[in-house]
């Protein structure tokens, strides 16, 4: 088996449990602050189900930026295409949000936003920590 | 300091130095020895030329060849990566899958819009560290 496809198992598996935590914690708070709040046995199963397979693809998916066979270019395009593919997929099974194409517009727009401004953050932490290290040579 | 050497083809070659600390003057001893220790035949279509570490940029794999950048030209070397990485332990550290840099020839580091380290060499070649030896770049320099 590619060593990379070890990987993202690998992550996938070690990170994969985190889904359904934080999903129980979502729901503990909404039950703690909503009157008329309730869920039915299928919702639950889907909803662990779901947030499992996303939190495995996206802990997974973060071998992407080490395949140093590709560009760099590739390895974003693929990160944000598969992560998009994977949120998108996980509110519309559990109809967190409707399928229309207004509402995935808009579901669109605010996961594009949140992902460039992680990769921004990441990209001036690698600035900061690039002045350091110039520092040092 | 006394200086005392023995031409003596019985006993193994060897050099011992005993000092009070650790100054300059042994520093460029242990770097003199270690380019000596290490040299590398480079290699093109017309020569074959001894190159000393402190002459080399950066390793870097293509095609399946492995090349030493020096100030103006690549010349192929007979060496793996690893075996690279082995041999030369001093100035030199592995910064991605395919590239070994001598620190000593680093002009700077530089984020890439991609969420990585670029390096850029004081030949102007250009390469970057990969997030796995991000680390290891970084304890190397001390950080």
């Amino acid at each position: 088996m590619n060593r990379y496809v070890k990987s993202f198992l690998g992550r996938g598996a070690v990170f994969g449990g985190f889904g359904p935590i934080i999903l129980g914690i979502i729901y503990f708070i909404t039950e703690k602050c909503s009157t008329n709040f309730s869920i039915n046995g299928k919702e639950v199963f889907l909803g662990i189900i779901s947030v499992y397979l996303l939190a495995f693809v996206q802990a997974g998916a973060s071998v992407f930026n080490q395949i140093e066979e590709w560009s760099m270019a590739k390895s974003l395009f693929l990160h944000l295409t598969t992560l998009y593919i994977a949120y998108a997929l996980c509110y519309v099974v559990n109809t967190w949000i409707p399928f229309k194409i207004k509402i995935l517009g808009i579901f669109t727009a605010i996961f594009l936003i949140i992902y460039f401004v992680v990769w921004f953050t990441v990209y001036f932490t690698m600035k900061i920590s690039s002045k350091k290290m110039n520092s040092k040579l | 300091m006394k200086l005392s050497v023995f031409i003596d083809k019985k006993h193994e070659e060897e050099i011992i130095i005993y000092s009070h600390e650790k100054s300059k003057l042994i520093s460029d001893i242990e770097e003199l020895i270690s380019e000596s220790v290490n040299e590398i035949v480079g290699y093109d279509d017309k020569k074959a030329v001894i190159l000393s570490p402190s002459d080399i940029y950066c390793f870097i794999s293509e095609d399946n060849k492995i090349y030493a950048v020096t100030e103006k030209e690549r010349l192929a070397v007979k060496y793996r990566i690893y075996q690279l990485e082995e041999k030369l332990k001093n100035n030199f550290i592995k910064i991605n899958q395919s590239c070994i840099a001598n620190i000593k020839k680093i002009d700077y580091f530089d984020a890439s819009i991609f969420g990585s380290l670029t390096v850029r060499f004081k030949n102007g070649y250009t390469d970057y560290v990969s997030r796995r030896n991000i680390k290891k770049v970084k304890e190397r320099l001390g950080l």
